[in-house]
């Protein structure tokens, strides 16, 4: 009974650990889509700040904090299979398959650029986060220019 | 023969300014360069609410007034009836069908975020993550809009120039126009008039490109 039991529970675990690794590819499109709207919703967040002649430093983390959470799953969002060939709507160019170890550098860069945004929000000076925005939206401009549909 | 003063120094150089403008503000949007873009972008929003303004206040020919006209006017002329001096009742709605596009392309430029999330339009601080993401693609969209207009509009002068064998681009650029018929000169509004205006219309730009703060 008890090893029939495990043996159930072992094939249920498989199940579900195939299906996260092979998770349908519009799944994994509308995941990495949310993530990527939560990064330009947090980008804004900080924009709209900067703009303020008294900025917000609470909303200006908050939204540091997002962006350093959402940046390092950027690159697992993109498996084989999950470009324009997927059926779904999607900017990602063949380019991030074709030259992989480039598309990984570019995202690796987003996740620095973002940590030092980070550090930046936390020392409340205005100054310092203005520069560290414009080195993580560089990072963001670096791998659209390169792998993501022009508009 | 008669020749008048047809267009004044304000109408031309706006008209000459939007020629230069246009393709400076494809150019710098098309190369990303979106620092020049805004401040080009901001320069255009003044001279459109110039226009506008001098189309309430300004010399005979640039009132909206004198060439906004209903369809039954539209209809006369497309039978052959003469125009009066200025633009004629299709040039005046094709004037306030361009100005319409400028005039939203700049609104939607205002409120726009690219999709870096680095650059955005200087009132796009007031509306929501999604409606600035709407508003950049309005702005393409409009592009492309005010693309067409202006090819109708070149393909209009070079109608009139080499069919109805009128030139209508001279005028645009000396100010003056002859005619085979007597004609009444339009009058022209004073230059204090113009100046005032252009400081109003740059004024409400600078007020927009601040963030449009309010007292």
């Amino acid at each position: 009974m008890k090893t029939r039991f495990r043996l159930v529970a072992g094939l249920a675990l498989a199940a579900f650990g195939s299906a996260a690794l092979f998770a349908a590819p519009a799944d994994t499109i509308t995941a990495r889509q949310a993530n990527f709207k939560a990064m330009g919703r947090a980008m804004k967040g900080i924009m709209d700040e900067m703009k303020n002649p008294a900025p917000n430093m609470a909303v200006i983390q908050a939204s540091a904090n997002t962006l350093a959470a959402s940046a390092p799953r950027i690159a697992g969002g993109f498996p084989r299979g999950t470009g324009p060939e997927a059926g779904v709507k999607t900017q990602a160019l063949p380019a991030i398959w074709a030259r992989n170890p480039e598309f990984r550098r570019s995202a690796a860069a987003t996740v620095v650029a973002t940590r030092a945004l980070q550090v930046a929000a936390r020392s409340g000076d205005i100054n310092r986060v203005r520069a560290a925005f414009g080195a993580t939206g560089g990072s963001c401009k670096g791998c659209h220019d390169n792998f993501r549909l022009k508009e | 023969m008669t020749t008048i003063r047809l267009w004044d120094l304000s109408v031309r150089l706006i008209h000459w300014s939007f020629v230069l403008l246009l393709p400076a503000l494809w150019w710098t949007g098309e190369e990303g360069d979106l620092e020049r873009h805004k401040t080009v972008g901001l320069v255009m929003l003044g001279l459109v609410a110039f226009r506008i303004l001098w189309g309430l206040v300004g010399s005979a020919t640039a009132r909206f007034g004198s060439f906004v006209r209903g369809p039954g006017a539209v209809l006369a002329y497309l039978r052959g009836e003469a125009a009066q001096p200025g633009h004629n009742p299709i040039g005046g709605l094709s004037v306030v069908l361009m100005l319409l596009l400028l005039a939203g392309q700049a609104g939607f430029g205002l409120f726009a975020q690219d999709v870096d999330g680095m650059e955005s339009g200087p009132l796009s601080y007031l509306v929501s993550y999604e409606q600035a993401d709407a508003a950049r693609e309005w702005h393409h969209l409009g592009f492309d809009l005010i693309l067409i207009v202006v090819g109708l509009h070149i393909a209009a002068i070079l109608f009139y120039r080499f069919v109805k064998r009128d030139n209508l681009m001279t005028p645009m650029i000396t100010g003056r126009r002859s005619y085979d018929t007597a004609v009444q000169e339009p009058r022209m509004a004073p230059a204090w008039l113009a100046a005032a205006c252009a400081i109003a219309a740059a004024a409400f730009a600078w007020w927009i490109a601040k963030g449009a703060p309010l007292p």
